[in-house]
């Protein structure tokens, strides 16, 4: 064996061995544990609702499962198509918001 | 022995990749960004749906909701006697929630009215809560409140209470009696807790009203039933179990990574039309490499193993070193940018500390889209040049 296969192994094996180094510790340092399961659970079991957190925007996804049946039609990203809002196209972008009657008197 | 590897043909592989230094660290450096972002994906709507479903058993197992015109509609407190008189409900609760729009952050506040706020929750809200002092948190004209909601009242000037504009327009005064643990964070965020009766207030609700029912049934085999029963006594209500909310769970994320994974299996084929194509198109050099060992005696055989160490050396470095980038880069770094995917472009963001889980299939699914592809796209040309006559090959 030459140098560089000696390498290459070294290589691979440290590679091979820091990946199952990170899952270890990640298992044991960033997974749920038992006591913060506990208190999600008794998070829930107060609200009852389920769905987490990560949007409040659009009322889809949170509490998207017992969302209003219609809001999934005009927020939902996978949004489907209904008549003309967003089909291919929209409003005049040059249209002009000031009155004309101010633009008269200038 | 036969299938024993041979040393002298990985020392050549190497050898011939270094050959061609720059080819290769770029094809393993397209390898990597490719396994790594499809890795980031996967890991991320992994560990979304482990925290959904690690939750799912504690929630109601059946919940009705009323629809009017297709529209939700407030349901009656009466209501909720009905259904406990079904056989196999061992509970029914009736709950007061909605969302209330904080205009001044462009936020969505999620309300939530509790009925029993002293006695039947006070064990399950201490668990859930960082508030030591209960007295202040179960006041009657105070509200508990997720952090992400704490931090949007802060940045607004509300430090001890909040203003809620009722929809006649006058001011309900709520103080701030308490705060969500951090690690519900990913499901309290955006909360907020408080006494059913200022709920209905703020909602401009009647007193006899409720927003929808929760059920529980003792025995789980029976929710099915229970839920068909429920039906025929509302036939305007909308029945929702459980099964429905894992499924709901499901929908998204399939969704969310599914979009992934098209976009992913687009660039897969395009990285391997770029290989074959390179490698089919084999520059003559290589052709005549191919060549001179053939001349030298190596078989057929010898001249593809070695590009197969060849192939196999670089996409496993890429894959491991893809993966080992996504791991850290989700879980240690909290998956920057990528996380606005999943997240949306709201204002009361999560800390989106993701809880680690990890999942075999995914790890296998990565490593057979790129391995197993990228060592075909090299086997097959340099198999087409091993075939032809050495001479014609050399000349």
């Amino acid at each position: 064996m030459n140098k560089k296969s000696k390498y290459f192994i070294g290589i691979t094996i440290f590679l091979i061995s820091s990946v199952l180094i990170l899952i270890v510790y990640l298992n044991m340092n960033e997974s749920i544990d038992k006591k913060e399961l506990n208190e999600k659970k008794a998070f829930l079991k107060v609200t009852a609702l389920p769905d987490l957190a990560i949007s409040t925007e659009a009322m889809y996804i949170r509490h998207r499962t017992l969302s209003d049946t219609f809001s999934l039609l005009k927020e939902s990203p996978e949004l489907r198509e209904y008549f003309p809002s967003t089909y291919t196209y929209s409003h005049s972008h040059i249209l002009n918001n000031t009155p004309s009657k101010v633009l008269n008197e200038k | 022995m036969k299938s024993k590897i041979n040393l002298y043909l990985i020392e050549f592989a190497i050898n011939s990749l270094l050959r061609q230094k720059f080819k290769n660290i770029f094809i393993l450096m397209v390898l990597i960004f490719l396994t790594s972002l499809l890795a980031s994906i996967f890991f991320i709507s992994n560990s979304i749906k482990h925290e959904l479903n690690s939750t799912l058993r504690t929630l109601p197992q059946i919940t009705i909701q009323k629809l009017k015109a297709g529209r939700h509609y407030d349901m009656n407190l009466s209501d909720v006697d009905e259904i406990l008189n079904i056989a196999g409900v061992s509970d029914a609760i009736p709950r007061v929630w909605g969302y209330y729009y904080f205009a001044n952050m462009g936020t969505n506040f999620s309300i939530i009215g509790i009925d029993e706020f002293e006695n039947q929750y006070k064990q399950t809200l201490v668990k859930a809560t960082k508030t030591n002092d209960f007295t202040k948190a179960l006041d009657e004209n105070s509200m508990i409140v997720g952090e992400g909601v704490k931090k949007a009242l802060e940045e607004n000037y509300y430090k001890e209470y909040f203003n809620f504009i009722k929809p006649d327009g006058t001011f309900k005064k709520v103080n701030i009696g308490g705060v969500f643990k951090a690690s519900t964070n990913l499901e309290s965020n955006d909360t907020i807790l408080l006494p059913k009766q200022i709920a209905l207030e703020i909602f401009g609700m009647e007193e006899d009203k409720i927003t929808d029912i929760v059920v529980k049934v003792a025995n789980p085999e029976e929710i099915p039933t229970v839920a068909s029963k429920i039906q025929i006594i509302f036939p305007d209500a909308r029945v929702i179990t459980n099964k429905d909310l894992e499924i709901s769970y499901q929908n998204i994320f399939d969704y969310k990574s599914g979009i992934f994974l098209a976009l992913f299996v687009v660039s897969i084929f395009t990285f391997f039309i770029i290989v074959y194509d390179k490698a089919s198109g084999m520059s003559s050099e290589e052709k005549r490499e191919i060549g001179v060992l053939k001349a030298l005696g190596w078989k057929i055989e010898d001249v593809l193993k070695e590009k197969f160490y060849e192939s196999f050396i670089i996409s496993f470095l890429g894959y491991i070193i893809g993966i080992l980038t996504a791991l850290s880069f989700v879980y240690i770094f909290n998956a920057p940018l990528l996380n606005n995917i999943f997240t949306g472009y709201s204002e009361l963001k999560t800390d989106f500390e993701l809880p680690f889980i990890i999942d075999y299939n995914t790890l296998f699914l990565i490593f057979f889209l790129t391995v197993p592809i990228y060592i075909a796209s090299t086997i097959i040309p340099s198999w087409r040049s091993a075939t032809i006559e050495t001479d014609k090959v050399l000349r």
